[in-house]
């Protein structure tokens, strides 16, 4: 289970996250939504090790994980797929693929780059082409193919809906869900996109302005009529 | 036309050398985004500890593996003196730094060395093969810099290809952040990435000290040709830095030939003149990024 | 007072003033310094000159070049040139004088400047590096290539306007083979490689030896040597030899508003032996006979003619830092594409600040021939960019007061260096390579922890200072407004 209590970011001046507490249970989705500038990405980068915290702290398994590097953090078990381009366009698919697991001992992959193609298929044939030929969704998957490659306990999503078509999300973001049950991930999944999120969540938190304004079940947040002309704009 | 055909033979074995410090440019810059002009600065220091290597003992080739050894080492310190205005992305500081430390290596080697030209011995024949009854404007020693060259060059490209470390390197020059998120050690790789130049420049600097004269400043001219042929190859492309460097080679070749090899650097920065004017990624180039 | 700096040309009086008060100062105590001391202020006053131009090409337009040793050629061999080779100015036909030819000077860093600026003005970092370094490596390359126009490897040796009655350098040790007195009448030697015409021949100077590249040691600090060793010109045959018209005269410094007129009497002509330094020889010191001749010091001509140029420049370049063009270089390098949808043109931006900083480099440039009377490809070593680098990125790589205090670094640090080996037993080569040594060292460490330079970490320790004063005061309110009421469940 990844725990965050009390987080705190800063980014000068400004508090990006203050007082933040999440928990993200393994084998479910956690969702966390909220409009532009909430500080969902901070959160993230926070979790993975590219942003440094100012004040609380954060556990997988009980293991601290604040102020390690990424490096580390993925040998611990926590694989983040940033927001936007997180594949490299100048690696072939499978190159891609094999970034994330390098870190290992061949013996002790436990996901190899097959399952990953057993699970997105249309990586598998692609396997030997650039990565800047992928299409948007394409390359969706193999950033999270990659961060899987990592072998992780806890799974960081950055809006992987950024830029795709509803329907292509749906399909990943249902995949995303079977992943974390079949494979007991502790998946956060961090989104703008709420009506999606909060359908493949269990639980769901709310951030406006860098706190927390409500968190719950999934379902409770969707129906939270108030809650979502507020915070959500729909 | 018996002329021209001589005249790129005899570019072949300078070709060679100013495509390994090419390619020594363009490693340092795909691993830190910095082209590290203390690299002409590093090979010429370790060429002279090759030199003081080879008078003790005798032997080109344990002078070699000194020069290596020295280049691997000296990449490193550089690489730790260069890397923090990069990552305060300070890009003036870090080529403002480079510049530091070829001004302090050439200082260096003058205390160490003294300023005068020293000659670096042959290891092998420098004059022409004579074959089919002529003798040819190549020597068994442009042989062996093309031969080593061509080891140099296939072994790297087989690292980059083939390996983990190669892809990890070529991860962290195109994106440190997303291989940082897979594990993979990016200042690390970034250390392995400035040593492995240091050597290509080490060996740089040895093959063609016999052929020209070692003193603190030599050198400073390949530097401008090697620099113009990374540049032309497109800065990122291993490819382009050797097939450039070998061009550049012949072309000066042709332009000593035909004319006075003081026009050669005269050539060569109105090749790179144009050649940033016309098409400022090079001709083997893959990025355009650097546009506004 | 700051109502007051509002008015129209209010500040350039104010800058105006600023620096014909620190040049009158400067040459009220040079009227009582050394020839030594002169011909080290005259060279601090030219690199200063030239690293004005790095201040703001590096600093504030953030392009790295070490093309400016190139651009200072490009203003001497000007120099050399027209004032050699022209009797009169072009076109408006009245005489050629060292003033002209600056200007020309200046016209040559424009040209030069506009055209390596524009283009590298498309290229961002490491390619204006490369770019320039080519073509300051390249230098010696293009004078041998026009070995008639330029001289070659030779140079060209020039015929400075001295001020009537001032001191002509002596040619240097190892020039026996031309007789002083054949040297100092102006005769015909070296007219091969001085193309003179007629009128022209007669209004060129004495002494008209022929230096090379050796003699000189290819190296600024030869003018050091060179400079105390001065010799009283024969009265007629200066008179003869030179028109009034070129002259740079007392009179002319002091129109220039300077309080000179009591300082070539302030000069100790008969004191000289005390003052110079113990390396020089006695015997190569002028003659004591010719030490009551009124007349002032070369030295004292040259460091005038240095500290003019370096004020002048110094002004412009004050006025374009302080000014709205100083906001649009820092705005290029910052933020190229917010200064772009600004309205700024980021190319022009580029091109102006190099073209600036070419033609300072020009000027100073014009400065540096008649220092050393003499232009050569040897004068102008690529180790000539790197110091002008080296001095700005100590000194402070965004300020003109950086600049100067690069300059004095430049000229003093291999001084200091030389008398500290004195008697310790260093080896010639230990004592001839520590100031580079030092220098490269400096920089990587000043660009590792303090990128400011030496101005800039006082700037940031007096900020710093202000800072914590402030903070003793009660804080202000904190800036993101009080959290909105949350339920946090867990």
């Amino acid at each position: 289970m990844l725990t965050v209590s009390d987080l705190s970011v800063n980014y000068g001046p400004v508090h990006a996250l203050s007082h933040v507490s999440i928990e993200v249970p393994r084998g479910e989705v956690t969702a966390v939504i909220g409009a532009n500038g909430a500080g969902k990405s901070t959160l993230m980068r926070t979790l993975a090790g590219l942003a440094k915290a100012a004040g609380g702290s954060a556990s997988l398994d009980g293991n601290p994980i604040l102020g390690r590097k990424s490096e580390d953090l993925v040998r611990m078990g926590i694989a983040l797929v940033p927001e936007g381009r997180s594949t490299i366009p100048e690696l072939t698919v499978e190159e891609n693929l094999r970034l994330g697991g390098m870190w290992r001992s061949r013996a002790d992959r436990a996901t190899s780059v097959g399952e990953v193609f057993d699970l997105f298929p249309v990586l598998g044939q692609r396997r030997s082409m650039g990565a800047a030929t992928l299409s948007g969704g394409e390359r969706q998957q193999l950033a999270i193919g990659r961060a899987l490659m990592c072998d992780p306990r806890c799974l960081l999503l950055d809006e992987p809906s950024l830029g795709l078509a509803p329907i292509i999300v749906t399909q990943i973001l249902t995949l995303v869900k079977r992943l974390a049950t079949e494979a007991n991930l502790a998946v956060l999944l961090v989104e703008q996109n709420a009506v999606t999120a909060l359908r493949v969540a269990t639980q769901g938190v709310v951030l406006n302005l860098g706190q927390v304004v409500m968190a719950g079940p999934a379902a409770e947040i969707a129906s939270h009529d108030e809650l979502r002309h507020a915070y959500l704009g729909y | 036309m018996t002329n021209f055909i001589e005249y790129l033979l005899g570019g072949l074995g300078s070709g060679a050398i100013i495509a390994l410090m090419a390619l020594a440019l363009v490693l340092t810059w795909r691993a830190t985004r910095v082209v590290n002009f203390a690299q002409i600065g590093q090979a010429m220091f370790t060429t002279f500890i090759a030199l003081t290597v080879q008078e003790i003992s005798g032997s080109w080739f344990v002078a070699l593996v000194a020069a290596i050894a020295a280049g691997a080492l000296l990449g490193v310190v550089v690489q730790y003196l260069v890397l923090r205005p990069v990552k305060r992305s300070d890009t003036s500081g870090a080529i403002i730094a480079t510049f530091g430390v070829l001004i302090a290596l050439q200082a260096a080697a003058g205390m160490i060395w003294g300023g005068e030209q020293e000659a670096y011995p042959q290891p092998f024949n420098t004059a022409g093969i004579s074959a089919f009854g002529r003798e040819w404007p190549i020597s068994v020693y442009d042989l062996v810099v093309i031969g080593v060259t061509i080891g140099l060059v296939v072994g790297l490209s087989l690292l980059f290809t083939r390996t983990n470390l190669g892809l990890s390197m070529r991860a962290t020059a195109f994106n440190p952040e997303v291989a940082r998120l897979s594990g993979i050690r990016v200042s690390r790789t970034l250390t392995i990435g400035w040593a492995i130049a240091g050597v290509v420049g080490a060996v740089a600097g040895v093959l063609v000290a016999p052929i020209s004269t070692l003193s603190p400043n030599s050198f400073d001219i390949l530097l401008v040709f090697a620099f113009t042929a990374a540049v032309i190859g497109g800065l990122d492309s291993l490819v382009g830095a050797v097939a450039l460097g070998v061009g550049t080679g012949l072309v000066i070749s042709l332009v000593t030939g035909y004319s006075d090899s003081s026009n050669a650097p005269v050539v060569a920065l109105v090749l790179l003149a144009l050649n940033l004017l016309l098409k400022p990624d090079g001709v083997f180039g893959h990025t355009s990024s650097r546009s506004v | 007072m700051s109502n007051l700096m509002r008015l129209p040309g209010a500040r350039l009086v104010a800058h105006a003033a600023f620096f014909l008060a620190i040049f009158l100062v400067l040459m009220w105590f040079m009227g009582g310094a050394d020839p030594l001391t002169m011909s080290n202020v005259a060279l601090a006053a030219m690199y200063a000159t030239a690293m004005f131009g790095m201040v703001i090409l590096v600093g504030l337009s953030g392009q790295v070049s070490l093309g400016n040793g190139a651009l200072m050629a490009v203003g001497a061999y000007t120099f050399a040139l027209v004032s050699m080779n022209w009797a009169t100015v072009p076109i408006i036909g009245v005489a050629m004088n060292g003033w002209w030819a600056m200007g020309f000077a200046l016209v040559g860093g424009i040209v030069f400047g506009l055209v390596i600026g524009g283009l590298g003005a498309r290229l961002k970092g490491p390619y204006l590096a490369g770019l320039t370094l080519g073509i300051a490596v390249g230098i010696p390359a293009i004078a041998n290539r026009f070995p008639d126009l330029f001289g070659g490897e030779t140079g060209l040796l020039l015929t400075v306007p001295y001020p009537e009655g001032g001191y002509l350098p002596e040619p240097e040790e190892g020039f026996e083979e031309i007789p002083v007195d054949e040297a100092t009448a102006g005769t015909e030697t070296g007219t091969e490689t001085l193309p003179t015409e007629g009128e022209g021949a007669d209004e060129t100077l004495a002494p008209e030896d022929l230096l090379t590249v050796e003699d000189l040691g290819g190296d600024a600090a030869a003018s050091d040597a060179a400079s105390p060793e001065v010799l009283p010109t024969e009265g007629e045959g200066a008179d003869e030899s030179l028109a009034p018209e070129d002259l740079l005269t007392v009179d002319d410094l002091a129109a220039d508003g300077s309080a000179i007129d009591a300082s070539p009497t302030d000069v100790p002509s008969a004191d000289v032996p005390v003052d110079v330094p113990a390396d020089i020889p006695v015997d190569t010191l002028p003659p004591s006979t010719d030490m009551n001749d009124p007349g002032f010091l070369i030295e004292y001509w040259q460091v005038s003619l240095a500290l003019i140029v370096a004020c002048f420049v110094g002004f412009v370049a004050l006025n374009l830092v302080r000014g709205r063009q100083g906001i649009v270089w820092r705005a290029v390098r910052d933020d190229p594409v917010a200064a772009a949808v600004s309205g700024i043109s980021p190319a022009w931006a580029k091109v102006s600040a190099f073209m600036i900083s070419s033609v300072f480099a020009a000027l100073a440039g014009g400065v540096f021939a008649q220092l050393l009377s003499y232009v050569g490809p040897g004068a102008f070593p690529l180790g000539l960019s790197l110091s002008l680098l080296v001095g700005v990125v100590l000194g402070g790589r965004s300020s003109l007061l950086g600049a100067v205090i690069g300059a004095l670094i430049i000229v003093w640090l291999p001084n200091v260096v030389r008398d500290l080996s004195d008697g310790r037993g260093w080896d010639e080569q230990v004592t001839n390579n520590m100031p580079n040594l030092l220098y490269g060292l400096l920089v990587v460490l000043v660009v590792l922890v303090a990128p400011g330079g030496i101005v800039g970490s006082i700037m940031a320790g007096v900020a710093k200072l202000r800072r914590t004063r402030r903070e003793v005061e009660p804080p202000a309110a904190a800036i993101p407004p009080a959290p909105a009421e949350g339920h946090t469940r867990r």
